[in-house]
């Protein structure tokens, strides 16, 4: 809050070698659909014009946008679905699964059940190309409730993986799809581009693993669109488990419309530094948004989260829970926003980060905040940041358990509130043992 | 100069203008008018030094964007960086009567009367300290209390240790501009092992038209020392927007403590917005003892723009630090105010209380930031922030900063905003009282915990004021 001058740090170059005219032409030769085209041109143009984040943007100022190494990083050529199937153990759980590798993607449905129900689960590219009408209206960025930054344009312009998931009116889609990414390409950038519309009355859930190597350095640039229309009913789990060498700025937007819920999961374990933008708009009037997330940092890693909870309708509700933990000299940050827009009356809004400062040298900033602009509602926040208590660990080893056995078990207790909330009980496990690993490194 | 008719004097009863001759500098700020001022109050040399230092830095720096703020550029050459009221009285020691019937009027007993016997009071008329009450009985203690340009003449040593340490000139935009120009303010120094016997008071006034009023404020407690301070503010009603930048700098050695009240009432421009105090104040203190305590109370009604944020910087060892704050707009106004407590001492500890209440077409945030330094250990920060919205189309916003930086700190925060209850008011109703009467009662309940910090005569005067403010504003 002083007025004194910050040395202005370097930044990226506005054009990147492949993020270029030159790459925006190369990749328009492999866009075959004209609407993707032209949205490609159009976000192109914003993506020129805007300026690189610095570490004098608000946003920014915790996380150095200059560390990311965009510069350096060789966007991998659009994928193509292609027979690149490795099986995995968590297929079973699904009804479709979508496996992403640096050389290709492949759609496979484990039965009929969502052809049966209507779902369509395409690349963008080809949903683009034939039902146009059906793809348009959600290429708009309308889900986006702040105006497009940098890294939205780039992601709008330069997608190199794209899917578009769709629910009919009505269906009720119980064991949803996965999307698992699993990049072992060195110095490659990945940027997928997802777009969900959930019509009418319709359920459904996704889940996305998104996984590298730690020993090569990778990059992705991910933006997830929700659209949950009336009365549809939405849930996201995404588990971030990249590898200690890659990098992630993903910028996420969920719109719900009347009587809709939307319900997202976010879990960071992995990556070296990590940005995360989500967005969530309770756009029609009694709508809802449970967000929820856990994020772990140790060793040094560096993880920020930023958070909009958006009321633009009057009789909306949202819900959010972030829990994190840093440990070695890992740092986290989560700076979270509640939105009333004027006229949102009759608004319930709650957002709580809990952070727990496992040893000397992490740290953990947590800001969040109020913007208020309508009366006659209810909008809170609280922000806890501390070690364990003494006093519980106490308790435990009076009862017999080891140190490291009670700190584990508060631990684990402390990140189950979030954990109860994840659907399937193999991605429990996984965030069970991710908390495991990480207490014992 | 127009004289301003006092029967335009509405709901803001401190509107009047008093027609003094008054003894200014010309419009507008260069190396010149800075001399001009500094020889005005007699000043050594150094002090002029200080001030074309901080000066010249604040030529390289710019205006502060980042608060939820929207307001005008201010021309910083249209403002007249000093005015006095012209002495006619043969002796120096005797108050103009004009003036004295002026803060007679604000209720500042100027002459020691039986009432208020209990509170010395320092009172600075524009830019100069017109009296300071209870000279004696504090100087038989020791204890300096007066304004800071006697304090730059008399006691040299004290103010050259501790002037700018605690703001340095460099500290923000604003308090580079205050090192500068700044004219009065009140000077404290409270020795060893003393307890102030009274409430020590300083009353500012804005009278003159297109002045801007730049006090610096600087209290010692040294060991084992205590002080209670108190300070009140008040404009006349203009239609121009007046700019008061004020620097605060509390210091607390050992085992002293220091408590700061402020009750601001500057005018805050009329219904539509217009004319208004621009506020723009750093307030800071500084625990630089083992077991030293810093209190800001602050009840902030008015003013056009606020832009406020008293802190604490805990670096003895077991120091504690303390922010409680009503904060109250009406109409157009914006304020953005709120604490800093900054722990690098070990078993430091903080509490802040923030009751902000918007009304009318109003915007209330509250912005503080509690880091805790990483070789701080056994920190412990409380903080609650509460938002109370009158009407709907004010607005209400919350950004609080943490940043924990020891694993062995332990922070919490809390914030709520929500509209005055319905079910209170009703059950108020019901007990027959009027809809006005009943929200008062409401929203003094809500402000109570920070009201209690108050000295009684302040908080009876808060209290009246809070229902001064919101008058209207129901319905």
């Amino acid at each position: 809050m002083t007025g004194m001058t910050i040395a202005q740090p370097e930044k990226i170059d506005t054009l990147l070698p492949g993020l270029d005219n030159e790459g925006l032409a190369r990749v328009q030769a492999e866009t075959p659909s004209k609407l993707l085209q032209e949205k490609r041109a159009a976000a192109y143009a914003d993506y020129r014009q805007l300026a690189w984040p610095t570490v004098r943007d608000e946003e920014w100022r915790r996380t150095d946008p200059s560390l990311f190494p965009l510069a350096e990083m060789q966007r991998l050529p659009d994928l193509a679905a292609q027979d690149v199937w490795t099986a995995h153990p968590w297929d079973a759980e699904f009804d479709v699964v979508v496996a992403v590798r640096p050389d290709g993607f492949a759609i496979r449905h484990q039965n009929h059940t969502a052809r049966e129900l209507g779902i369509t689960v395409l690349p963008l590219a080809e949903a683009a190309a034939t039902r146009p009408d059906g793809v348009e209206p959600y290429l708009r960025g309308k889900a986006l409730p702040t105006p497009s930054g940098k890294f939205e344009a780039l992601n709008d312009a330069f997608w190199n993986f794209g899917l578009f998931l769709h629910l009919p009116a009505g269906v009720q889609w119980e064991r949803g799809l996965l999307v698992r990414y699993e990049m072992d390409q060195p110095d490659s950038l990945l940027i997928p581009r997802l777009v969900v519309v959930a019509e009418p009355q319709s359920r459904g859930m996704m889940v996305e693993r998104l996984q590298s190597p730690d020993d090569i350095r990778f990059m992705a640039v991910p933006q997830r669109e929700l659209y949950v229309q009336e009365g549809a009913d939405f849930k996201l789990v995404s588990l971030q488990e990249w590898g200690l060498n890659s990098y992630q700025v993903s910028n996420d937007w969920g719109l719900a419309e009347r009587d809709a819920n939307l319900n997202w999961i976010t879990l960071n374990f992995g990556s070296a530094r990590s940005k995360m933008k989500f967005g969530g708009d309770v756009a029609g009037p009694n709508s809802a948004a449970d967000m929820d997330g856990i994020f772990f940092a140790s060793g040094e890693q560096h993880m920020d989260q930023r958070t909009l909870q958006i009321h633009s309708s009057p009789d909306t509700y949202s819900r959010l829970l972030y829990k994190g933990a840093v440990k070695d000299v890992g740092r986290s940050v989560y700076q979270g926003l509640i939105i009333a827009r004027p006229g949102a009356i009759r608004v319930d809004a709650y957002q709580t980060n809990n952070n727990l400062v496992l040893n000397e040298g992490a740290r953990a900033d947590s800001i969040p905040g109020l913007l208020i602009d309508a009366d006659d509602l209810k909008c809170s926040h609280g922000s806890t940041t501390g070690n364990l208590d003494p006093e519980q660990l106490f308790y435990l080893r009076s009862r017999g358990l080891s140190e490291a056995a009670a700190r584990r078990a508060l631990i684990q207790g402390f990140f189950e509130e979030v954990i109860d909330r994840i659907p399937q009980a193999v991605i429990r496990e996984q965030v069970h043992q991710h908390i495991e690993q990480k207490m014992e490194s | 100069m127009s004289t301003e008719s006092t029967a335009i004097l509405d709901d803001y009863k401190y509107g009047f203008y008093t027609d003094i001759e008054t003894d200014s500098v010309p419009k507008g700020l260069n190396e010149e008018v800075i001399a001009l001022i500094s020889g005005k109050k007699g000043e050594p040399e150094w002090m002029l030094e200080w001030r074309l230092k901080a000066y010249r830095w604040w030529l390289r720096q710019q205006e502060p964007k980042w608060a939820h703020l929207d307001y005008p550029p201010v021309d910083f050459q249209d403002i007249c960086y000093y005015s006095a009221p012209k002495k006619k009285g043969e002796q120096p020691d005797e108050i103009d009567a004009e003036l004295a019937a002026a803060f007679e009027r604000l209720g500042v007993p100027l002459q020691e009367r039986n009432h208020l016997a209990g509170v010395a009071v320092d009172a600075v008329f524009d830019s100069v300290s017109v009296a300071t009450t209870h000279r004696e009985t504090l100087a038989e203690k020791g204890i300096i209390f007066c304004s800071i340009s006697e304090a730059i003449r008399e006691h040299p040593e004290l103010v050259k240790k501790y002037l700018g340490t605690v703001v340095p000139y460099t500290d923000n935009y604003y308090a580079s501009l205050n090192s500068a120009v700044f004219t009065d303010g009140s000077f404290c120094y409270i020795p060893k092992g003393i307890r102030c016997p009274m409430d020590l008071s300083t009353y500012f006034r804005i009278n003159a038209l297109d002045t801007g009023q730049f006090e610096r404020t600087l209290i010692i407690a040294e060991e084992g020392a205590y002080v209670s301070y108190l300070e009140g503010c008040t404009a006349p009603m203009r239609d121009r927007n007046q700019l008061h930048a004020a620097v605060v700098e509390l210091i607390a050695l050992d085992d002293a403590e220091i408590k700061y009240a402020t009750v601001q009432n500057w005018y805050a421009g009329d219904k539509q917005g217009k004319g208004g105090i621009y506020n723009f104040v750093t307030k800071r203190g500084h625990c630089r003892g083992e077991r030293s305590k810093i209190s800001w109370t602050q009840v902030e009604a008015g003013s056009a723009i606020t832009w406020k944020y008293p802190s604490v910087i805990l670096e003895g060892d077991y120091s504690s630090g303390a922010f409680y704050s009503v904060a109250v707009t009406t109409n157009k106004m914006q304020a953005d105010t709120g604490t800093k407590m900054i722990h690098i001492g070990n078993h430091t500890k903080s509490t802040i209380v923030s009751k902000g209440i918007s009304a009318g077409d109003s915007v209330n945030s509250y912005r503080g930031l509690v880091q805790v330094l990483p070789d701080a250990y056994h920190c412990r920060n409380y903080s609650n922030c509460d938002s109370m919205l009158i009407g709907s189309t004010c607005s209400a916003n919350t950004f609080p900063y943490i940043e924990s930086e020891n694993h062995t700190a332990v922070v919490e925060h809390e914030a709520t905003t929500s509209r005055v209850s319905e079910d209170q008011i009703f059950y108020l109703r019901s007990r027959g009282l009027s809809e006005e009467d009943a929200v008062s009662m409401v929203v003094n309940g809500f402000a109570r915990e920070v009201f209690k910090q108050l000295p009684l005569e302040f908080s009876v005067e808060a209290i009246k004021l809070l229902e001064m403010k919101l008058e209207g504003s129901i319905g």
